[in-house]
């Protein structure tokens, strides 16, 4: 009687953990909280909303009656960003960031601007003090 | 059915008086050392500014809650292990839990806070960030599984269990920014490399606030098993108290 209870509690256990890492690994495909800009150009005919990363484009960014517009890019693709609203505070040229929206529609030159209403700055894990040399100015998000 | 809770070795303190004054006094020290350089000796990162220093605490706190949920795990390991098995373990398990809840309370609170002034945004629904909210509930869950009455073997039984499934999460949380694309940073110090991407004091404060937060864990967890200990008295006086008064041996 209790050898069974111990199996029991032990299937219990089992089942939870396979569960658990089956969700784990069912999600991972589905868990992209964005798309690089070379992704996102695959389906500029799409209407759905999505996080778009890239580097801001230095000298591309000005001011708009709604916002601001600007252009990112991955290293491989450069599209234009239109946003609604106020950029975040650490915004400037060359900064890592998200864009949440959606493509508009094709324009006459026939390509689509990208619609935010979020900007995210995704910063990156090194942490510099002012007096090193940085080597590398901008980190693309990788991913 | 001869099962009882071994108490051969049912300590009413966790750590000896002297030592546990050592690390509450290592504690106090350590916190005022933490706060001299997150705020003075440090300098400020030159991407983020004086945003980072929130760094100093929200890691700590992250690291403390993985100890705390990892000394849980093991003690009801411990506890389930026939041989080693003592309401020593339980208790600890049970105290460690709680404070493991804190942390990660608190974690994800000063990510928040940090994430407005950087990121722009309080929250963002990446999988670093869910999976850390869904710790929190994982553990208060454990909290609640303790608090439902039962036989002190039954509910320790089901409490170890239950510590044993929740902690799957833990590797979940600290591997999440590898296997996802998040809006959360890598980790920057206990990364695959083992490399850290920081720089001089920077590290050091960073170190600083993981010792203090460790000792922190310590002498909270200390004081919570001791206090584990004398409710335990506490139920069985009033129990007993309450049979005699049945019985009619008290007015």
């Amino acid at each position: 009687m209790k050898g069974r209870r111990a199996w029991v509690a032990i299937g219990i256990c089992a089942v939870a953990v396979i569960a658990i890492i089956g969700l784990a690994v069912q999600l991972s495909g589905n868990v992209v909280y964005y798309r690089t800009v070379s992704e996102a150009v695959k389906i500029r005919s799409s209407q759905a909303r999505f996080r778009l990363a890239g580097a801001v484009v230095p000298g591309t960014i000005s001011e708009t009656s709604t916002g601001v517009s600007f252009e990112v890019t991955d290293g491989k693709k450069t599209v234009t960003i239109n946003h609604r609203g106020d950029p975040p505070q650490l915004f400037k040229p060359g900064a890592p960031v998200l864009c949440e929206g959606a493509w508009g529609a094709a324009t006459a030159s026939g390509v689509a601007a990208f619609n935010s209403d979020r900007i995210m700055i995704k910063h990156g894990e090194e942490y510099t003090p002012p007096k090193v040399k940085v080597t590398t100015t901008t980190s693309l998000p990788r991913g | 059915m001869s099962e009882k809770i071994n108490n051969r070795d049912d300590r009413s303190a966790l750590l000896p008086r002297a030592v546990g004054r050592v690390v509450d006094s290592l504690t106090l020290v350590s916190i005022g050392a933490l706060t001299f350089f997150g705020l003075w000796a440090s300098p400020a990162d030159v991407v983020q500014g004086d945003a980072q220093r929130i760094m100093y605490l929200h890691v700590p706190a992250a690291w403390a809650a993985y100890v705390a949920f990892g000394i849980t795990t093991l003690a009801s390991l411990l506890w389930l292990w026939p041989r080693t098995r003592s309401a020593v373990w339980d208790r600890v398990a049970g105290a460690s839990a709680e404070i493991g809840l804190i942390f990660t309370g608190l974690t994800l609170l000063l990510g928040s806070l940090w994430g407005r002034p950087v990121w722009g945004v309080w929250w963002a629904w990446d999988a670093r960030l869910v999976s850390t909210a869904v710790l929190f509930f994982l553990y208060l869950g454990y909290l609640a599984i303790r608090a439902v009455p039962a036989e002190p073997i039954v509910r320790a039984r089901r409490s170890a269990i239950t510590a044993v499934i929740v902690f799957i999460d833990v590797p979940i949380v600290h591997f999440s920014v590898n296997w996802w694309r998040t809006l959360h940073q890598k980790a920057t110090v206990f990364n695959p490399e083992l490399n850290p991407e920081i720089h001089g004091v920077m590290a050091l404060t960073l170190w600083i606030g993981v010792v203090a937060f460790t000792l922190l864990y310590v002498s909270l967890l200390n004081r919570r098993y001791q206090l584990a200990y004398l409710e335990e008295g506490l139920e069985e006086t009033a129990l007993d108290s309450a049979i005699l008064q049945r019985s009619g041996g008290v007015k």
